[in-house]
């Protein structure tokens, strides 16, 4: 690290060439000292990561063998145990099949007949309401509310808009 | 594995198994990895062991490394998110100039009160006077100057290290370079400033 380059950076930022004084930097830094790691850093560094593999390793191991065993241990005990457990099982699906089975069915009648009788309701109702006077003037307060929509969101963004700028 | 292989390259050998790819990639890294979280914490031991804990970081996290990208940047953006981690859970260390000295920077306890152009003389002076400034500036300014100048990075990659847009890390180098200008010169080496060295027989 020089005199003249120290110099040359500082002449080519004075006169604002930044580019210049970018490269005339670069060949001035290259000078200032750098820390050298530990002789020992990279050994360690080393060993801490392999120590890690070994670790990570093992772990998947035993979890593979702990995960075979239970796998393992469950189908020899559902094997042993299905003479048991086979008949009970059957029963008891028979048995929520059967209940279940005609309760969704009269919820879904109960359900489908609400929104019928809402639609009739709703049906009924428009058709006394909705004249060709009052179909205009709902239709017409709709398209100004969506120009209001529109302008409000015209304001909104130019807001924002200065909001960046400052 | 052949001594120039690239940093892509060893990362894959390592991924694979290869101790000695790993033991490369960490050799080329090193002085780069302690450098910069040095400049950041400013403490050589702490340096060291983040670094270590980021080397660690990085051969854990090898398989999210996309070749496609530059390792460099890669390995910068995960020293400085462990860097980062590491000061938003501890008090930022303070180190004196001496304390930066006694950790092995050369003429980093040089006192711009205490000192002036003349003692500051020669090339190792100005080198000292450079790590000082460096020292002084602002941390976001520091990280640039040393990703681009130290670490021969590129904006844009110093862009996507830093998260920033490109152009933000054009000013922030302009900025820093300004701001190294103005402490050289508070420390006597300004334009035109007259030095011993051509003097100092």
């Amino acid at each position: 690290m020089d005199r003249k380059q120290l110099e040359r950076w500082l002449a080519e930022e004075e006169r604002g060439h930044d580019e210049a004084a970018d490269a005339a930097f670069t060949q001035l830094f290259a000078a200032v000292p750098r820390l050298e790691p530990r002789p020992a850093f990279v050994e360690q560094a080393v060993t801490a990561a392999w120590r890690w593999r070994a670790r990570r390793r093992r772990l998947i191991a035993s979890g593979w063998a702990a995960a075979s065993v239970l796998v393992a241990a469950g189908v020899l005990g559902l094997y042993l145990a299905s003479p048991t457990l086979a008949p009970v099982f059957i029963k008891a699906l028979a048995y929520v099949t059967g209940h279940a089975v005609p309760w969704f069915v009269a919820y879904a009648t109960v359900a489908m007949n609400g929104w019928l009788t809402l639609l009739h309701v709703g049906g009924v109702i428009a058709s006394a309401l909705m004249t060709p006077a009052r179909v205009a003037a709902l239709v017409g307060v709709e398209l100004f509310g969506i120009l209001a929509f529109f302008a409000l969101q015209r304001i909104a963004g130019a807001g924002r808009f200065g909001d960046a700028q400052v | 594995m052949s001594v120039t292989a690239s940093d892509a390259e060893l990362a894959r050998d390592a991924l694979a198994g290869s101790e000695a790819a790993y033991r490369e990639l960490v050799t080329r890294y090193a002085t780069p990895a302690v450098n910069f979280i040095f400049r950041i914490v400013r403490d050589r031991a702490l340096a060291e062991d983040l670094a270590q804990e980021g080397f660690l970081r990085v051969y854990q996290r090898l398989k999210t490394f996309d070749p496609q990208r530059k390792f460099s940047s890669w390995f910068f953006q995960v020293l400085r998110n462990i860097t980062i981690d590491y000061l938003r859970v501890n008090r930022l260390p303070t180190s004196s100039l001496d304390e930066l000295a006694e950790e092995g920077v050369q003429g980093a306890a040089v006192d711009r009160d205490s000192r002036s152009p003349e003692q500051l003389a020669g090339q190792s002076e100005l080198a000292a006077a450079m790590t000082v400034a460096l020292s002084r500036i602002r941390p976001e300014y520091r990280e640039v100057v040393v990703l681009r100048y130290q670490e021969g990075l590129t904006q844009p990659e110093i862009a996507e290290i830093l998260g920033l847009p490109s152009g933000t890390v054009k000013t922030y180098l302009h900025r820093a370079r300004k701001e190294l200008a103005g402490i050289l010169s508070e420390l006597g080496w300004g334009p035109g400033t007259e030095t011993l060295s051509a003097e100092v027989p």
